[in-house]
């Protein structure tokens, strides 16, 4: 269950928490990367030191084979540590982005329907599926090779001022600068991925509206205006953009250079020192071996923080998609948590006391509202487009729980529900009868279709029940779907059936059968709970409500 | 291979007019690879050349070394390798974003000619969805997959040509690893990841839609107490999408290790195969070492090369589906005309339309005959073959039996020229740029004066709305429209319509979301706007039939079927 204290997620905290999850595995990875690298420090100070003895004291390479074989070891070393460092953050991002969809997904259900059909289901499912495996490089790469950039370079320092502590000397005046470096890399990259991100979803939203309006494009005869359109924008964002990058680069520009000066600034002081030129500190005790070691170790000084800048991009695109995540857990849950209470009296179905719903956003719609129905009858209520019979039935259905009031039912029954614009899953006829009850056998499908008209459109079916519908397979007309979704009420045998609009926008013959199946409901001696304004309709009902200026009225015939 | 060769072609091939600036681009990579190798190369040869003069002149024995030239050497390659390295980046992100428009100006051409079915059936939102993605992937093609392998190899075939210079063998032996390396990166890598990746595509396909079933069926789910089951098809989805992604991550990490151990172990080889040369005096300690660094050195080009290439069945999915768009049944040649300045009748002659993979025809055997100038109603419930109607008789649908005429022509043979002159829908959802209002309007007669515009904006009662905007003309509307009400973008759109001069005008719910008096103010500027225009109203609602103006004309579409009804 969502708890209150999530309404106050950042993008930042909903991270860390993700990251809290998986802390072994991703301080293993960063452990793993800083192994890795010091058997980088051990490979390049071990070549500095075969090179020294084969070079300068003229060791036959035979007497050396032992070092090179260690060598050999050190690079297979390497490779291990470099397999745990990527597979342990792998495993690691793969579970919290398991996690993360899963809460997502549980705020969904708790946000309900009525939130959920206010929203373009679209983008929600981008925001679950591909928001959530944006976040992919920021565990993976990201995280881990923070914690890298913290203790490698500290590493590589030590061994450098054990060799020459002048060299490590320069390293470590250029440290208080890494920071800072890092923090004009980091705002640079951070300002650059952010604006890169918002003008490239401009973009792609440019292109998609004009993709989306085609029609009308089409009908006006602009097709190809808008094509030109189209690139001019592209490139015209091209154009700008390339001017900030001019100075985002430099950022990147200057870790690059710190790098190549850093390595000649060491070869000149170690080729000076050999030569003798230089009097003062460590330099007269320098050694080929000890110079080369250096030479190499001062890139190697500077590879996490370079590495970490490539990965920057994974970071801004991770806290842009958390963001919107985050937008959507911070919602206030509609829907109830707790179970209701069964109602007072045996015989009645449910029982209302001077219920209210409140929108966040609204206030108070309807209520207060006291209404007991019957087991077994037939309610009719009406009212005009927005006067919330809709919210009145969403509040039956627990779509939504009362902000004031009590709301009484049967523990547990479950009941079903028909609006006008019945769901087709992407799926099989099965899929979609399964919806109502996972458990039916064939038999039962294939005898509530029949019940529910489908039968002659069976037969017709190339594959029967496994039958693929909807987007992927055959397209149902909106009569076929409303007579599956009356197959899934004869299906889920729930005792307490609710009814939104089912008769609007069908054609005359299946509205006449939806008609037929409604008395047929009532006549097995389910509960009928209806939302219409179809005369009709409300001339079957046992029943009658209104709503007139936000009252609810029984109306009597 | 070379089927997935031929789904990149037309790509590449794309790519091929740019190819001045993809190949300065590589080369700008090139020269940064080169400059690095060159700083760690004449470094390590020049603190090598010191140490044995040093050491010369330690012992007294003369000995020379001339220390400008290398440092000059190693100041040039460490500034060059900064500069390359910055104008690289930044070429070669400006030829990203020019491709990027190339790409979308060439999918967005292959867009203009879907008709209705495809633009708006059951099948859109999912290539929709992924189009800008799908191009992201192709853009990306250029920086991930063509310039870091060309420019691997060419540096490897430099390297290998600067160490034979001293050292044949070592060179041969530099060039064969690498060689084999630069395969393995390459060629194995694309192939042993292809269908793992092309997996992952589908997979968050497969979820995608999974999720979307969850949104649209929650009423469902929660009622019938089933959220749990559809939960679990969630997760077994993703379970099974996540064994594959860590089966493809295995993959990457492996062939990394293996470039890793390769050029590591190759280091060791220089070093030992140099050695022996060196220990027969054959050649100079300073190249030694200047060999060994310079081979540490060359992995850089290959480190990012696995990972790119293993994702190759994932580019492969993306431009599938990008040359799926690009299918288009060759339009046949409709180039007829309509003539100018007379009346167009319409007549449908036994029009029947049955989508594919549908049960049932949408519209079976409707016949009508709308004679010029008159007007006419046709009313129907949602879902009753309104919209397939329109497309029909507007030539924007191919009927599957039968023909639309309009003015004596078939409306599909026309150009889309004559179509855009002389027909005009408003069409059931109304579509509105992200642009100003003003800009919304000219879609229809870009050379209208605001003169024009304030007038078709009071035709449909919103010139006072309007103008009380601080930014008049000028305010944006926003998404989809999605700063005006429902109402209100009908009546933007409606009076975009009413910008040009068509012979044949089709509503479909003209006054959908509108209040009363305002409805009536829009039917009186109707009336006005159709005197001699041929004019289809497709109404949902009959209620609103009494607002009509002069209607001759009266059909009801049930199920797909056409009847007369009564005026009344």
């Amino acid at each position: 269950m969502v708890t209150e204290e999530t309404l106050s997620l950042s993008p930042r905290s909903w991270l860390q928490t993700l990251a809290r999850g998986e802390r072994k595995r991703l301080l293993g990875s960063a452990l793993c990367g800083v192994l890795a690298g010091s058997q980088t420090v051990v490979i390049v100070v071990g070549l500095a030191w075969l090179i020294d003895q084969l070079v300068i004291h003229d060791q036959s390479p035979m007497s050396l084979l032992p070092i090179f074989s260690l060598l050999v070891g050190c690079v297979l070393l390497r490779a291990a540590f470099q397999w745990g460092h990527e597979t342990l953050s792998l495993e690691a991002s793969l579970r919290i982005r398991q996690r993360a969809r899963a809460q997502l997904l549980d705020k969904l259900s708790a946000l309900g329907p009525v939130w959920l059909t206010s929203q373009h289901s679209g983008s929600l499912a981008s925001q679950v599926v591909e928001h959530i495996d944006t976040l992919e490089g920021y565990f993976a790469r990201f995280y881990p090779q923070l914690r890298i950039t913290f203790c490698l370079p500290l590493l590589i320092l030590a061994v450098a001022g054990w060799l020459d502590y002048l060299v490590a000397l320069f390293l470590l005046l250029s440290a208080p600068l890494i920071p800072l470096f890092m923090a004009l890399v980091g705002m640079g990259a951070e300002r650059l991925n952010r604006d890169q991100f918002v003008a490239v979803s401009r973009l792609s939203a440019h292109f998609i509206d004009r993709v989306r309006g085609m029609t009308t494009l089409q009908l006006f005869g602009r097709t190809f205006a808008a094509q030109q359109d189209v690139w001019y924008a592209t490139d015209e964002y091209r154009r700008l953009s390339m001017r900030t990058l001019r100075l985002a680069f430099l950022s990147s520009a200057v870790l690059e250079f710190f790098s190549s000066v850093a390595i000649a600034v060491v070869a000149m002081y170690v080729g000076f020192g050999l030569l003798g030129y230089i009097e003062y500190g460590p330099s007269s005790s320098l050694t080929l071996f000890s110079g080369l070691a250096v030479l190499l170790l001062a890139p190697e000084f500077f590879q996490p923080l370079r590495t970490l800048s490539q990965h920057y991009h994974d970071r801004a695109a991770a806290l842009g998609a958390a963001e919107s995540v985050v937008n959507i857990l911070n919602q206030p849950s509609l829907v109830s948590g707790h179970r209701h209470l069964p109602p007072l009296s045996e015989r009645s179905a449910i029982e209302l006391t001077a219920a209210c719903v409140a929108y966040p956003s609204r206030g108070q719609v309807i209520g207060p509202i006291t209404l007991t129905i019957q087991k077994g009858e037939v309610v009719a209520i009406s009212g005009i487009s927005g006067s919330g019979k809709s919210t009145l039935l969403a509040l039956l259905a627990d779509f939504i729980a009362p902000s004031a009031g009590e709301y009484w039912r049967q523990v547990n029954s479950h009941y079903a529900w028909l609006d006008q614009q019945p769901c087709l899953l992407h799926g099989s006829l099965i899929d979609n009868l399964r919806l109502a009850a996972p458990d039916a056998s064939r038999e039962e499908m294939v005898a509530a279709l029949q019940r529910a008209g489908f039968g002659a459109l069976l037969t017709q079916l190339p594959e029967g029940l496994d039958t693929l519908i909807g987007e992927r397979g055959v397209g149902l007309s909106g009569g076929q779907a409303q007579r599956l979704a009356i197959a899934r009420v004869y299906l889920s045998n729930a005792p307490l059936v609710l009814l939104d609009e089912p008769t609007a926008s069908l054609d005359q013959e299946t509205e006449q059968f939806v008609m037929t199946a409604l008395l047929e409901l009532a006549q097995e001696g389910r509960t009928l709970v209806i939302a219409t304004h179809h005369p009709a309709v409300i001339a079957v009902a046992h029943r009658h409500f209104a709503f007139e200026k936000g009252e609810l009225v029984e109306v009597v015939s | 291979m070379m089927g997935t060769y031929r789904e990149f072609r037309p790509w590449l091939l794309l790519l091929v007019r740019r190819r001045r600036r993809f190949l300065l681009g590589a080369l700008l990579v090139w020269i940064t690879l080169m400059a690095g190798l060159a700083l760690l190369g004449l470094s390590g040869w020049f603190i090598t050349a010191s140490a044995l003069t040093g050491i010369a002149l330690s012992l007294g024995l003369p000995a020379r070394l001339d220390v400008y030239v290398p440092g000059g050497g190693i100041r040039f390659f460490a500034l060059a390798r900064t500069v390359a390295r910055y104008v690289e980046r930044l070429y070669n992100h400006n030829t990203v974003l020019t491709l990027l428009a190339d790409l979308r100006y060439r999918v967005f051409g292959y867009l203009t000619h879907f008709d209705d079915a495809r633009l708006h059936g059951e099948r859109a939102s999912d290539w929709l969805s992924r189009l800008t993605a799908d191009i992201d992937t192709l853009d990306n093609f250029y920086l991930r997959l063509l310039v870091p392998p060309l420019v691997a190899l060419l540096g490897v075939v430099a390297v290998s040509l600067f160490v034979a210079i001293w050292l044949p063998g070592v060179a041969v032996l530099m060039a064969l690893t690498l060689g084999v390396l630069w395969l393995v990166a390459t060629l194995l890598a694309a192939v042993w990841g292809f269908s793992q990746s092309y997996q992952q595509v589908v997979d968050q396909q497969l979820l995608r839609r999974l999720v979307v079933d969850q949104v649209q069926a929650s009423a469902e789910l929660m009622s019938y107490q089933t959220a749990e089951w559809h939960r679990t098809l969630i997760a077994s989805q993703e379970r099974q999408a996540f064994s594959n992604s860590r089966r493809l991550g295995r993959k990457t990490a492996l062939l990394n290790c293996v470039v890793s151990v390769v050029s590591g172990v190759m280091v060791v080889a220089v070093v030992w195969l140099a050695s022996l040369v060196f220990s027969q005096q054959l050649v100079a300690g300073p190249i030694l070492v200047m060999a060994a660094l310079i081979a540490l050195g060359a992995n850089e080009a290959f480190i990012t090369l696995p990972a790119s290439f293993i994702k190759l069945g994932a580019s492969h999915a993306a431009v599938q589906r990008l040359n799926e768009l690009a299918d288009v049944p060759t339009a046949s040649k409709a180039s007829a005309t309509l003539p100018e300045g007379r009346g167009l009748d319409i007549q449908a002659n036994q029009l029947s339309l049955r989508y594919a993979h549908t049960l049932g025809p949408a519209l079976s055997k409707v016949e009508f005959y709308l004679p010029a100038g008159k007007r006419a109603v046709i009313t129907g419930n949602s879902g009753a073959g309104k919209s397939s109607l329109a497309s029909l008789l507007m030539g924007r649908l191919k009927a599957t039996q039968g023909e639309a005429m309009v003015g004596g022509v078939p409306s599909l043979q026309l150009s889309t020229e004559s179509r855009a002159h002389h027909f005009a829908m408003l069409t059931q959802q109304v579509d509105l740029f992200d642009a100003s209002i003003a800009e919304n309007l000219r879609i229809a007669n870009p050379t209208a004066s605001d003169v024009m515009l304030w007038e078709v904006l009071r035709a449909v009662a919103m010139d006072s709305w309007v103008e009380q905007l601080p930014k008049g003309l000028a305010t944006a509307v926003g998404e989809k429209g999605h700063q005006l009400s429902g109402g209100q973008g009908r009546r933007l759109a409606l009076a975009r319509l009413m910008l040009g001069n068509p012979q044949v005008v089709i509503l479909d719910e003209p006054f959908a979301g509108v209040d009363s008096a305002t409805a009536k103010h829009i039917a009186a500027s109707l009336d006005k706007w159709l005197i001699n225009r041929t004019a289809i109203f497709f109404l949902h609602q009959v209620s609103s039939l009494k607002l009509l103006p002069g209607i001759e004309y009266h059909w009801h579409l049930d199920a797909g079927k056409l009847s007369q009804c009564p005026l009344k």
